[in-house]
This record gives structure tokens, C-alpha cells and sequence, in this order.
């Protein structure tokens, strides 16, 4: 049963380790369990209050609590933190930029890593727009403050400019890039993409490997899933 | 109607926009503040309607403090009208667009008509009523923009750079636009970098730099030579009027008209 | 140099015809200036020539563009790169949003040709001195001024080096102080030897940098000349051109019968 939990658990140390070394410690955390909680509470209720098992620990209604389906949440939930701090390490941590760069230098096609790589900008420029948008509205007696009915009315005025000002700005910004030639298929010749170091090329084939490893061992059943 | 003292605005990134400004807007006034992109236009003006708070410093519309009153409540005395039309409108009918306003502020019936109606007329959009506003070019967007707030009868009207990107038709629009308001005694405050503009429309003009009111004034007194280094500062120049006339020595002649009629005196 | 030869043109989804038969040639080496009211069309012909319409954008087109005698309606926009290049009014949506620096932005264009890194950035090295955008090579293309924002989008063309440099209305949204900026650029890209076409509803900026001048009317040219005899046309107004202020100033003179500006001793 514990063995259950050593590995996530020791995994989310190493996560933890490294954003503390990073310097990011705290927003990983708030991110990791912004992800987690709303899948959390669901799984952790369910299974608390419904899993079979043999060791009752005590009744609320309907519902036996068991050990077995408590110790079956808790293995749940450090799973989940495993997967969502990674994550959220990875997010945090890598230039977008810089990341779909060297996508494009291992063979990516230039037009996926740009649309890539744009969205990620698009969405700031997005908000600052629906907030000028807003401001007009209110500006001409839309009602931002009332009652529920008045907020439901103000959708169509607030939404509607966003909407149709974004397609003219897709259009003007798609024939601009068009203009500078981003239509053209075949490869570029980058500029400059993040440096590849020796010591990270070795961490990348030892997780390659070590992922492999834990393929291999739950396939020959050397690591069983959770019972 | 508009008394403005020290006011203060800093952003909450840091940008201190606007630096103590004073200003006073008497009832059916008609000015023009302009000043480069980053002087303050537009910050300063988003606090008529309560979009902006002061970080320091008063400012009261029609003899009460604007800093307690909601946005909706003050847009119903102070009617703003922005730059882009293509961030306001949002109906499928001119008509429907600039019925918007007035019925915000609880006009109805035959009422409200009538104020569509006005407003259609003032901007020369009644033909188009019914037509799709995107159906329109941009200069009449930014007409129907500017009729949307017209309709919503506030006693302060102000347009924000309403000939920027109009053509020679929708700027002359304009001038008739602001010279009707000022006719039916409502206070006009345009913000522009349209110094030609400014000086044939307005009987005052407010020039802004850095957060700043650095000169207030008639277009005589703006665009007199003694006030030139200033404007300079600010990268601004007066009219090709006021610098002929200032050059042939017949005065402060803001305008063509007045070049023309300044010279024919002295001959 | 660059021609239009007869061509008429529809949006798509639109039945009228917002081109009527226009003919316009751009020869080497020209400054010429368009002008007209909002809807004549001045944008229209600047898609055209650019190969954006009906390429890109859509819609119908009869008649033929040529550049240096090649037929060029039937081919992609990337592939006129180097030929003709359009600016447009928005400094904001011209750039592209994927580059932390100026340089990288200028880079983007003649990187995106798949020309090897020396040349690129040879290329970029030499839009950014021709514009005088050294000193801003380093800072965020998102925080610069409307003027900043639009000299930067210029130079990202020239950065590919085109012989047809073509700009709609690069200073409708910009202040006087941006607008005296691009007009600037404007004059240094001529330098370079591009043909340049200025669509402007400012006749003032017209004034002093064009050789030839331009007027659409509904679609079709009206008048094309010199630029001082085009600029002082008693029609301009008629087609929803404002004349530059040296040309109103003359006319109310000599409407009160008071002596001309040069009489006056006035020199611009």
C-alpha cells in the first residue's frame, strides 16, 4: 500500500526541488492546485464514500467509508499532483517562444509553430480589446453593476464587438504575415534557436529511457496499477 | 459644469498620466484638447464618466463630485464617444445601434423615436437606417458612432479623434456635427491632433503634454507666436494660417479666413 | 515596374464592381501618391497590386497585373516578396507577435524567404539603417509608439529587399509627430531606389515627397499628373480630397484679390 505512494510522492519532491531552484515555488503551487482541486474533490468523494473494501471505517448515511477506498483517494490524489505539478513546471519554465523554435528546428513546419507560438500572444491583446470594448458600452449606459436580467442583456454588446473585431484583426493581421512571406512552404533557416548543452541532452535520453523502463516493468507486471 | 482641479491619474503599471490638471468647462462650451498620443487626452477624458478614478486631485460634473457616482449614472450627463467605431457596434440595424444609448437611459416609445431620429439627421445617416452597419464604410461607422451618443441627449458630448481616418466628406460632417451641439447648447469637448480642425471648430483649445494642461485658450491666444515654443515642446504646429500670418506680420491668424481677411485690412 | 492594366475587381460575396478598367503603372524608381475619398477604392487597388487580391483575399479579377513583365495574378503572395510589398495603416496587426526584439522582427520577412542567416541578417541590418532604427534594434516591438510601431513595420519589408514598395494610409492612425516620422522614412525609402505608392488622404505629406499624383474616383481614375497641377485641381474637393493647405491658402488669396503667397514674400 505504500509503495503506492513513494513514487508520486517522490516525484512531486524532485518537481518541488526544482521550482524552489528555479525560483518559482509558490506560482507552481497555486497553478498545480488551481489544475488539481476541481478533479480532486470529485475523485477523492466518489471514491471515499463509494469503493468497496473490507475494513469499514465508519457510516455517514448511505455510504460505508472504507480504508481500502480512502487509501485508493489518496494514491488518486498524489497521482494527480504528480501529473499536474509536472506540468505545471513545464509551463512555467520554458519560453514559448524559445520552445516552438527549436520544435521547428527538429522538422515542425514553420506555419504550425508560428500559429503556435501567436496564440499565446493573442490572448492578452484579446482581454485589453474586450476591456476598451467594455468601457464604450458602459460609456453609452450599458449596465455592468445591476441586476442579473440587465447583465444578461449586456452580452450581445459586449460580446458582439469582441467577436467582430477579432475576425478584422485575424484579417489584417493574416494578409500582413502573407505579405512578409509566411506562406511560403519549405524550411527557414533560423535565426537563432535555445542552445542545446550536453548535460540537458543527457537528462533528456535518461527520462526517454526511464520512461521506457516503466512501460517495460508494468507491462511484465514488475509495478502493479493501483488495486 | 466641469471643474477639474489637480487631478492625478497613475496606472496601475506605474504610468503617471496625468500630473495635476486643471481645467473648467463652463455649460454649452465648445474645446478642443489636443496633444500627442501619451500627453493625457484620453485618460483625462475617461474621467467625465467615471471610467477612470482619480488617483489625487477633484473633479465635479454638474456641481457634484464625479468620484462617488457610478459609471452608469454619469454617462447619462457626460455622452463619450470612441475612436474606433468597430468597438462599439454591435447591432445588425443603424437604427437598432443608435437606439442602444437612449434606451440605456430609459427612453421609450415615441421618445426614443424621436431622439433616433435627431440623431440619424445630425450625422446624415437617416437613408441608411436600416442598413447593415459593416454594409457601411469606415467614415460613416465612425459617423454612426458619434450619432449613437448624440441620441442618448447627455448635455456633455465628447468625441475622441472623431476626424482621425475620415475623409474630406466625414471631417466637414464633423465640423457641422460640433457646430450643431454647440447651437443646441450642449458642451462639446473634442479630443483631436488635427490642429486645422481645432482652430476652425472651437472657440477654446486645451493643449496637453505629459500629463499636463500647458496652454488653454481662444486659437488666437493658442496659436500666437509668443506661444509657439510651446507648442514646439510638445511637437506640435499651429495651422499653415497662423504661420503665414504670423510670418507677414498681420498677427494671430488661426484660420484661413482670418489670414485672408487679416491681409485684405492691412491693404 | 509595376502595371495594372484594365483591371476590374469584386470582393467576394459582392456584386458590385468596386474597380472599374483601371490602368496604373509604377515605374521604376517613382514616388507616386493616391488619393480619394474613403470608399474610392484606394485600398482596393493597393490589394491588387500587391497580389493579395484575389489571391488572398478573394473575389474576382479581370484585366492583369504585371511586374516586370511577368503576369503575377495567378501567384501566391509569397512569391512576390521581393517584388511588391504593402504596408498597411494599423501598426498594432502589422507585427507579427512571435519576436522579443525589433531586429528579429525586421528578420522575420527575409527569414521566412529561407535565406541563410548571414543574408538575413545582413538584410535586416541594413532596413534598420536605411530607417534609422538602430538605436531601437533592442526593445520590444510591442512597446514602441504608433510612429515607432509603423517605421518598424516598414523596415520589415524592406528588409526583403522589394523594387515595388507600396503603403496604405501609413499614417491615418498616428499623430503629427508619428505621421512626421513615417514621412521621413518615407523619403529614405525612395532613397533605396523602390518605386513607392502612398495612398493618403493627408495631401499636406503628398505635397512634398510624390513625383506624380493619383485620384480614384467610385472605382475608376479620375486624374493623374504632375503633383503640384494635380494637387491644385478645383475638383480635388469634388472627389472627397481635401488640397494641401498651401494650395486652400492660395485660393482664398486670390478669391479676395489680395496678392499670392510668393508676392506676399512668403517661401514655404
Amino acid at each position: 500500500m505504500a509503495g503506492g505512494y513513494l513514487v508520486p510522492l517522490g516525484l512531486v519532491a524532485i518537481v518541488l526541488v526544482s521550482a524552489a531552484v528555479a525560483g518559482i515555488l509558490r506560482r507552481l503551487v497555486r497553478l498545480s492546485v488551481l489544475l488539481t482541486l476541481p478533479i480532486a474533490i470529485s475523485v477523492v468523494l466518489v471514491s471515499a464514500l463509494t469503493r468497496p473494501g473490507e475494513t469499514v471505517l465508519f457510516v455517514i448515511g448511505p455510504f460505508d467509508i472504507t480504508l481500502e477506498g480512502i487509501d485508493f483517494a489518496g494514491q488518486t490524489l498524489v497521482r494527480l499532483f504528480a501529473i499536474s505539478t509536472a506540468i505545471g513546471l513545464f509551463t512555467l519554465t520554458t519560453d514559448p517562444r524559445a520552445f516552438v523554435l527549436d520544435l521547428e528546428r527538429r522538422g515542425l513546419s514553420p506555419r504550425f509553430a508560428f500559429v503556435a507560438a501567436a496564440t499565446i500572444e493573442a490572448v492578452p491583446a484579446m482581454v485589453s480589446r474586450a476591456g476598451v470594448i467594455a468601457a464604450a458600452q458602459r460609456s453609452r449606459g450599458l449596465d455592468t453593476e445591476g441586476s442579473v436580467a440587465a447583465r444578461l442583456r449586456g452580452i450581445l454588446p459586449l460580446v458582439g464587438p469582441v467577436l467582430l473585431s477579432s475576425l478584422t484583426e485575424v484579417e489584417e493581421r493574416s494578409l500582413a504575415l502573407e505579405v512578409r512571406a509566411f506562406g511560403r512552404p519549405g524550411r527557414r533557416d533560423l535565426l537563432w534557436c535555445p542552445p542545446d548543452r550536453p548535460a540537458e541532452r543527457l537528462v533528456r535520453w535518461l527520462l526517454a529511457l526511464a520512461l521506457l523502463g516503466l512501460v517495460v516493468a508494468r507491462a511484465l507486471g514488475a509495478w502493479p496499477p493501483i488495486p | 459644469m466641469i471643474e477639474i482641479s489637480g487631478l492625478v491619474h497613475v496606472y496601475p503599471e506605474g504610468t503617471r498620466a496625468l500630473d495635476g490638471v486643471d481645467l473648467h468647462v463652463a455649460p454649452g462650451e465648445a474645446l478642443a484638447i489636443v496633444g500627442q498620443n501619451g500627453s493625457g487626452k484620453s485618460t483625462l477624458v475617461r474621467h467625465l464618466n467615471g471610467l477612470l478614478r482619480p488617483t489625487a486631485g477633484t473633479i465635479r460634473i454638474d456641481g457634484r463630485d464625479a468620484a462617488e457616482r457610478k459609471v452608469a449614472d454619469l454617462a447619462a450627463i457626460v455622452g463619450l464617444a470612441f475612436q474606433d467605431p468597430d468597438q462599439q457596434i454591435f447591432a445588425g440595424r443603424v437604427r437598432a445601434e443608435v437606439a442602444f444609448a437612449p434606451r440605456n437611459f430609459g427612453l421609450r416609445g415615441a421618445v426614443l423615436e424621436a431622439a433616433v431620429d435627431e440623431a440619424l439627421a445630425a450625422v446624415g445617416l437617416v437613408e441608411m437606417a436600416d442598413t447593415n452597419p459593416y454594409d457601411l464604410g469606415y467614415s460613416r461607422r465612425k459617423l454612426l458612432a458619434i450619432a449613437s451618443v448624440i441620441a442618448a441627449r447627455t448635455p456633455v458630448v465628447v468625441l475622441d479623434e472623431p476626424t482621425t481616418g475620415q475623409d474630406l466628406r466625414g471631417t466637414s460632417r464633423v465640423r457641422r456635427i460640433v457646430g450643431d451641439l454647440a447651437a443646441q447648447g450642449r458642451t462639446v469637448i473634442a479630443i483631436t491632433h488635427d490642429m486645422r480642425f481645432a482652430a476652425e471648430t472651437f472657440g477654446r483649445i486645451v493643449v496637453m503634454r505629459d500629463g499636463r494642461v500647458v496652454l488653454d485658450g481662444a486659437p488666437t491666444v493658442v496659436f500666437a507666436e509668443s506661444a509657439w515654443p510651446v507648442l514646439a515642446s510638445t511637437y506640435l504646429e499651429p495651422p499653415l494660417a497662423a504661420r503665414v500670418g504670423a510670418r507677414l506680420g498681420v498677427g494671430t491668424t488661426p484660420t484661413e479666413a482670418a489670414l485672408v481677411a487679416a491681409l485684405a485690412r492691412r491693404d | 515596374m509595376l502595371e495594372l492594366r484594365g483591371v476590374t475587381y469584386r470582393y467576394a460575396g459582392y456584386a458590385r464592381l468596386v474597380l472599374h478598367e483601371v490602368n496604373l503603372a509604377l515605374r521604376d524608381g517613382e514616388i507616386v501618391g493616391l488619393i480619394g475619398g474613403n470608399d474610392a477604392g484606394k485600398s482596393t487597388i493597393c490589394l491588387v497590386a500587391s497580389g493579395l487580391a484575389p489571391a488572398s483575399v478573394g473575389g474576382e479579377l479581370r484585366g492583369e497585373v504585371v511586374i516586370d513583365g511577368t503576369p503575377t495574378t495567378s501567384l501566391p503572395v509569397h512569391a512576390l516578396a521581393e517584388r511588391v510589398v504593402l504596408a498597411f495603416q494599423n501598426p498594432a496587426t502589422q507585427r507579427s507577435g512571435v519576436t522579443a526584439t525589433v531586429f528579429e522582427e525586421v528578420a522575420l520577412g527575409p527569414m521566412n524567404l529561407g535565406l541563410p542567416v548571414p543574408e538575413t541578417i545582413q538584410r535586416t541590418r541594413q532596413a534598420l539603417a536605411t530607417l534609422h532604427l538602430e538605436h531601437i534594434a533592442d526593445r520590444d516591438p510591442t512597446r514602441l509608439s504608433g510612429g515607432q510601431g509603423q517605421l518598424v513595420a516598414i523596415a520589415s519589408l524592406l528588409a526583403m529587399r522589394p523594387r515595388h514598395v507600396l503603403l496604405d494610409e501609413p499614417t491615418a492612425q498616428l499623430d503629427p509627430e508619428g505621421s512626421r516620422l513615417v514621412a521621413a522614412a518615407l523619403r529614405d525609402v525612395a532613397a533605396t531606389g523602390a518605386a513607392l505608392l502612398v495612398a493618403e488622404q493627408k495631401t499636406d505629406l503628398l505635397d512634398g515627397l510624390c513625383d506624380r499624383v493619383v485620384v480614384v474616383e467610385e472605382g475608376r481614375i479620375a486624374l493623374e499628373g504632375p503633383t503640384p497641377d494635380v494637387l491644385a485641381d478645383e475638383r480635388l474637393e469634388s472627389w472627397g480630397v481635401e488640397p494641401p493647405a498651401r494650395v486652400r491658402i492660395s485660393r482664398a488669396l486670390e478669391g479676395a484679390r489680395l496678392p499670392t503667397l510668393h508676392q506676399l514674400g512668403w517661401m514655404p
